[in-house]
């Protein structure tokens, strides 16, 4: 291979062994060609992630002080928009949604595919391969959501139809206040799990850990609670994170199954943001509760990032 | 089988552990199949059937007739011109090919530079610019985004006048463009964790090698680095597919033309539309004309359009199971 200029006298005599010498301090001019080679790499995705990620992310912060309209430019109005959001009697009710559906989610959901994960692990070699394929099937989700809406329906439902069945009264589901933001949570149960990711972290748990613990007598769930979660922690944090921020912006759900309904009692912050945006088209105050969404949904990251940290500490 | 022992496996409490284990598992496999079941089997349940309670669990009398609609004439008041439900799969996957074309290649070549080109003084503050999009709670983008693409690149309602003259400056209107979808959706920072994940753990004297013989950077990724990273690519290549195919909220905003819409939001339509009651009938007695059976159509054809959207996710997922298998590598945001 030809060898560029500038390296024939660093290179390395075959009897010489220096190499690892040689790769800590590559010499300056290949240095050089690293650094200007890198932005040929980075660059389709730099100008991808500038100009629709974080252009729109820095503009969201000023479209909650503009006014919108139809032919002239916007302008600035202030606060206007903050006190319309304040003022207006759906505000605290989307917010308490939000975070009811949050909770729910992570209190419900969020563990699930990690106690399977762990499970799974359990089962024999021949099983676990079937087992997991079968358990990591995905369905897409707006199909998976419609056939839980059927499920859910009061008069032709198979929940109905069970409890009917059963001899039990039936229940309205998602027409009931009290439990349709339950019934919005309960298909991630079995459903949308993302049970794969921690698969890798439990395969890399060296035996050895298990073993030594089983000759000291350990018991069962403090194996798992001082030798397996403890591993598994920086990817549950960072999952945590990602579940925290995806909840807090529902819509699919709730938008396809119940609308906001009944009443608004699963109405949530951004159906009211798209609502007002695209549906009323004032931007600027759906823009100014985006705003305030963002802030919040900070908040919560911050207070995350202070009691569940991401390091093991065995 | 790290958390039972080997060796007391006899023991009857634990054999009633792993009994329990392997029903709880079992049970889970059958509830999460299950919704999968009853599609197919509302899909060809008559009407009769179909309405009846409490459900029945098989097909007494299987009727396929709304497969039949696939090819036929037959239209969703409101949505597509063409076929009801070909024209939305088309759209669906040309959304999709067209993000995944561009994301995995984009968000490799950036993951790459991240791990073994960046110099260690930058290196925490390109890793943030390429990750802090996913960090941050997107939808306050939302409007933004959908302002910008209007307004091609002014992101607001009316772009603004050139200086010194009375025009105002070009502008282009992406909006009810394939490309409206998959632009913001063709960089990933989640692929790029993926990815990073992946590349981090090759070794640094494996490329330096490769240097110190003279490859330039390109050959060193194209030779070198890529034959290495078939699994991590297959798992971005399937995440990325089912992030784009399962996208629901953004064609619903930046879609005002029904011809371009994705399955998800056609799925949407079609259940609204069923719902409501003046459709249903007007639905049924066309399928009725086209079909000429002498029945009124229930949820069936909402139950074929779920399958028809279910299964090319499900075919991803067996082409690169192998790899999802094995697991995925992440290493947190540190």
């Amino acid at each position: 291979m030809q060898i560029p200029r500038g390296w024939e006298a660093t290179r390395p005599h075959p009897l010489c062994n220096s190499e690892e010498k040689m790769a800590k301090e590559p010499p300056k001019q290949r240095a050089k060609y690293v650094k200007r080679i890198k932005w040929v790499f980075y660059a389709p995705g730099f100008s991808l992630n500038l100009v629709f990620g974080w252009y729109p992310l820095i503009l969201g912060l000023i479209v909650g002080f503009q006014a919108y309209y139809l032919i002239r430019p916007s302008e600035f109005v202030g606060f206007t928009n903050f006190q319309d959001i304040f003022y207006d009697s759906l505000t605290p009710i989307v917010f308490r949604n939000t975070l009811y559906y949050t909770a729910l989610q992570i209190g419900l959901v969020f563990f699930v595919p990690i106690i399977i994960s762990i499970l799974l692990m359990e089962m024999k070699k021949s099983t676990i391969r079937i087992m997991m394929i079968l358990w990591f099937i995905p369905i897409a989700q707006m199909a998976g959501i419609i056939i839980w809406k059927w499920f859910y329906s009061v008069d032709y439902g198979l929940f109905n139809g069970i409890l009917t069945t059963l001899g039990f009264p039936t229940s309205q589901w998602l027409n009931s206040a009290r439990i349709a933001m339950l019934c919005l949570v309960l298909p991630g149960l079995i459903m949308f799990g993302p049970g794969l990711i921690y698969i890798a972290t439990l395969q890399n748990i060296p035996q050895e850990l298990y073993e030594a613990a089983e000759l000291e007598g350990t018991s069962l769930w403090q194996k798992i609670w001082h030798i397996t979660l403890p591993r598994l922690r920086p990817i549950i944090a960072m999952m945590m994170l990602l579940s925290i921020i995806g909840n807090m912006q529902v819509f699919t759900q709730p938008y396809v199954m119940t609308g906001g309904g009944p009443g608004s009692a699963t109405y949530t912050i951004i159906m009211q943001v798209y609502t007002l945006s695209f549906t009323n088209l004032q931007f600027g105050k759906g823009g100014a509760l985006a705003l305030i969404l963002f802030l919040l949904i900070m908040v919560l990251i911050i207070i995350q990032r202070k009691y569940f940290k991401e390091n093991i500490d065995v | 089988m790290p958390l039972i022992p080997q060796v007391g496996r006899k023991k009857i409490k634990l054999r009633l552990l792993l009994g329990a284990i392997i029903g709880i598992l079992w049970l889970g496999i059958i509830l999460h199949l299950f919704p999968v079941y009853w599609m197919a089997i509302t899909s060809i349940k008559p009407y009769h059937e179909l309405m009846k309670m409490p459900p029945t669990w098989f097909v007494h009398k299987p009727t396929p007739y709304v497969w039949r609609l696939i090819f036929s004439p037959f239209r969703v008041p409101g949505l597509t011109t063409g076929n009801w439900i070909l024209v939305p799969l088309k759209n669906s996957l040309i959304l999709t090919l067209g993000i995944m074309v561009i994301q995995v290649p984009a968000t490799a070549f950036v993951a790459y530079a991240l791990s073994k080109l960046e110099s260690p003084q930058w290196e925490r503050i390109m890793f943030l610019f390429f990750i802090g999009t996913m960090l941050l709670p997107f939808q306050i983008a939302l409007i933004p985004r959908y302002l910008l693409l209007q307004c091609f690149p002014f992101a607001s309602r009316v772009p603004p006048m050139i200086p010194f003259t009375n025009s105002r400056f070009p502008r282009i209107n992406l909006l009810d463009t394939y490309w409206a979808v998959i632009l913001p959706s063709a960089y990933s920072a989640f692929s790029v964790l993926l990815f990073k994940g992946h590349f981090d753990s090759i070794p640094d004297e494996l490329i330096n090698a490769a240097r110190l013989d003279g490859a330039g950077e390109f050959s060193i990724f194209g030779k070198i680095v890529l034959p290495i990273s078939r699994p991590v690519i297959a798992v971005v290549s399937y995440f990325s597919f089912s992030g784009a195919w399962n996208q629901f909220m953004w064609p619903l905003i930046v879609f005002k033309d029904p011809n371009l819409y994705p399955l998800p939001v056609t799925l949407y339509n079609i259940q609204n539309m069923y719902l409501a009651t003046g459709y249903a009938s007007e639905l049924a007695e066309q399928a009725q004309e086209i079909s000429s059976l002498e029945q009124p159509m229930g949820w069936n054809l909402i139950m074929v359009a779920s399958i028809i959207q279910a299964i090319p996710i499900f075919i991803m997922f067996i082409i690169f199971r192998e790899e999802l298998m094995r697991g995925i590598k992440l290493r947190g945001f540190k």
